[in-house]
């Protein structure tokens, strides 16, 4: 019966972020979200339970208070309990401080376990480092950009993916793996789903019980609105509309 | 002296390596270093290119995975104490560059997008994309070295010069790695690299069957250019191979023309379009936020749309 820790943040969801005055970032409506690529770790790591009859899995996240959200939400994707590792200043940390945080969480609370499942990166950052780290912490093996995976008798067998082609590899447990999102199809939660979260045990781990100190290697000197607009002109589907698109087009220069 | 270390799987990938440690080494009055494989290239052509110093990674068992070269190459940078170390941003290269920035806890700019020296203040700017492209992160080392990973292609290859010196050492083997590569599914050559495409027509989510795909490359052909598409195509239905995936997380494009049809125009996916000289788009939905985004845009149904723009382009 594998026990499985499927990583995941609670992320801003970028498509509500608007370019504010000066090139500045306006999250006034923003909405939040589990990061796109944690899904499919939290439904891989779910799938592999069920796909071996049983076992447990455990999400673990670090974040700001108000990330109470996103382990609700977590849990409504079926896994079976929370660690959520929570302080106000976690709000904005870099890459190598969450890794360092989830290893201390997972080495001195979580004594036994199998697999740990990270998404290929978060939503937001998009570094692709926690996982590679957090396993390096721990000093366990680590597949990155897995798209197919299997558990066997104390060892994984995965496909990752790389620019050549694909890598069918093997590796002792425990490890960890950061999954490519065709990896699954990540389940909607339902109504029950929903309901069945709230009765799920969550265990809040404040930055107090923590021993490190959790230094930043890296300090973000700003972040501002990147310009991808454009032009927009707007044309109706009408002959008119289609012949300025098309003199748009042979304007590129390249079309006969 | 301070020094650049640049850390590569491929001999391309270490000539475009060695070009951007070549735009860097003057003001950071840095030596630089080649970490290669052992027979990707004779050393010769790396010192030609720069490299003041080459160091040759030993040749792998069949099963050894290229991370398995991590623990002597955090040696060798513990020793060599650098001053910034860059890899390639490809898979490989990635979670290289993750797991030696933990080994050495130091700080690691994925994805990097600008990289200068700033002579005065005696340190690297970096910067990044971030929230799937809306935002670009500026960043600053707090540790030493630091590890940036480049995306290929954002730097021109080093140029070979004559009559340069450099000294050549062979690294260790490294020990066995726990991870085996039990088979190896080398991909089929891709027809088109859309990489370097001129002209790109992208297939959305707004087509409804993947047989219809047939009029995105029809108008591809009509326009003498490549057919790509959003990650839903790719990833979700599966109806395009995923190096056709244009994007963040996919490729990125810099065609003179990007054509998208029934692409909603999420900002992972047209920050993959940053590149394009013209943007123009066909959609249904006259707020999509791709027409903000794009030059032209003609808001109606692509399925009358596009047989009536390939007729036009035929007169």
């Amino acid at each position: 019966m594998p026990t499985l820790i499927a990583c995941f943040k609670w992320v801003v969801d970028e498509a509500y972020i608007r370019r504010g005055a000066g090139g500045t970032l306006d999250f006034s409506s923003v909405d939040y979200k589990i990061g796109e690529y944690d899904r499919n770790a939290i439904e891989e790591a779910v799938r592999l339970r069920d796909a071996g009859g049983g076992g447990s899995v455990i999400g673990l996240t670090v974040g700001p208070p108000e990330s109470a959200k996103g382990v609700k939400d977590g849990l409504s994707r079926g896994m079976d309990q929370a660690i959520f590792v929570s302080d106000a200043s976690f709000r904005d940390l870099e890459p190598s401080q969450t890794a360092a945080i989830l290893a201390e969480v997972i080495r001195t609370r979580i004594p036994q376990y199998d697999l740990i499942t990270c998404g290929e990166g978060s939503s937001d950052l998009y570094a692709q480092q926690v996982g590679p780290r957090l396993a390096e912490r721990l000093g366990i093996p680590c597949v990155c950009f897995v798209q197919k995976l299997a558990l066997e008798v104390g060892r994984l067998r995965a496909e990752r993916r790389v620019e050549d082609g694909v890598e069918v590899v093997e590796a002792p447990l425990p490890a960890l793996v950061t999954v490519l999102p065709d990896i699954n199809t990540p389940r909607i939660p339902g109504v029950k789903d929903t309901l069945m979260a709230g009765k799920k045990p969550v265990t809040t781990v404040k930055k107090e019980d923590l021993a490190g100190g959790f230094e930043a290697a890296l300090k973000t000197g700003a972040m501002t609105a990147a310009s991808l607009e454009r032009a927009g002109e707007k044309l109706a589907a009408d002959a008119a509309g289609i012949a300025r698109f098309v003199d748009a087009l042979r304007k590129s220069g390249l079309i006969r | 002296m301070a020094g650049i270390w640049i850390v590569a799987e491929t001999r391309e990938q270490a000539f475009e390596l060695l070009g951007a440690g070549c735009t860097l080494a003057p003001g950071m009055e840095a030596a630089l270093t080649a970490v290669v494989p052992k027979g990707s290239a004779p050393p010769g052509e790396y010192i030609a290119r720069g490299a003041d110093e080459v160091l040759l990674l030993a040749a792998l068992a069949p099963g050894e995975p290229f991370g398995a070269h991590l623990p002597v190459i955090e040696q060798e940078a513990g020793a060599g104490s650098p001053d910034l170390i860059l890899f390639a941003a490809t898979a490989r290269g990635k979670e290289s560059a993750a797991r030696l920035a933990a080994r050495l806890g130091c700080g690691l700019c994925s994805g990097c997008t600008a990289l200068a020296f700033d002579r005065e203040a005696r340190s690297l700017r970096m910067e990044r994309l971030a929230y799937g492209g809306a935002a670009i992160q500026k960043l600053d080392a707090l540790s030493k070295p630091v590890i940036v990973t480049v995306p290929p292609r954002s730097f021109e290859a080093a140029a070979a010069a004559e009559g340069r010196q450099g000294r050549v050492r062979e690294l260790p083997a490294p020990p066995p790695s726990p991870v085996k590569i039990v088979e190896r599914k080398p991909k089929e050559k891709a027809a088109t690299d859309i990489a370097e495409a001129r002209v790109i027509v992208c297939a959305g989510r707004g087509f409804d069957r993947q047989e219809d795909l047939a009029l995105a490359r029809e108008l591809a052909d009509a326009l003498g250019g490549e057919l790509g598409a959003t990650r839903p195509v790719t990833e979700e239905l599966h109806w395009l191979p995923e190096d056709l995936c244009i994007g963040l997380s996919g490729v990125q494009v810099k065609p003179e023309l990007y054509v998208g049809l029934g692409v909603s125009g999420q900002v992972q996916h047209m920050t993959g379009v940053r590149g394009a000289k013209v943007v123009c788009a066909v959609n249904r939905d006259e707020n999509a936020p791709i027409f903000a985004l794009a030059d032209f845009g003609i808001v109606g149904d692509l399925y009358e749309v596009v047989p009536k723009i390939i007729e036009a382009l035929k007169t």
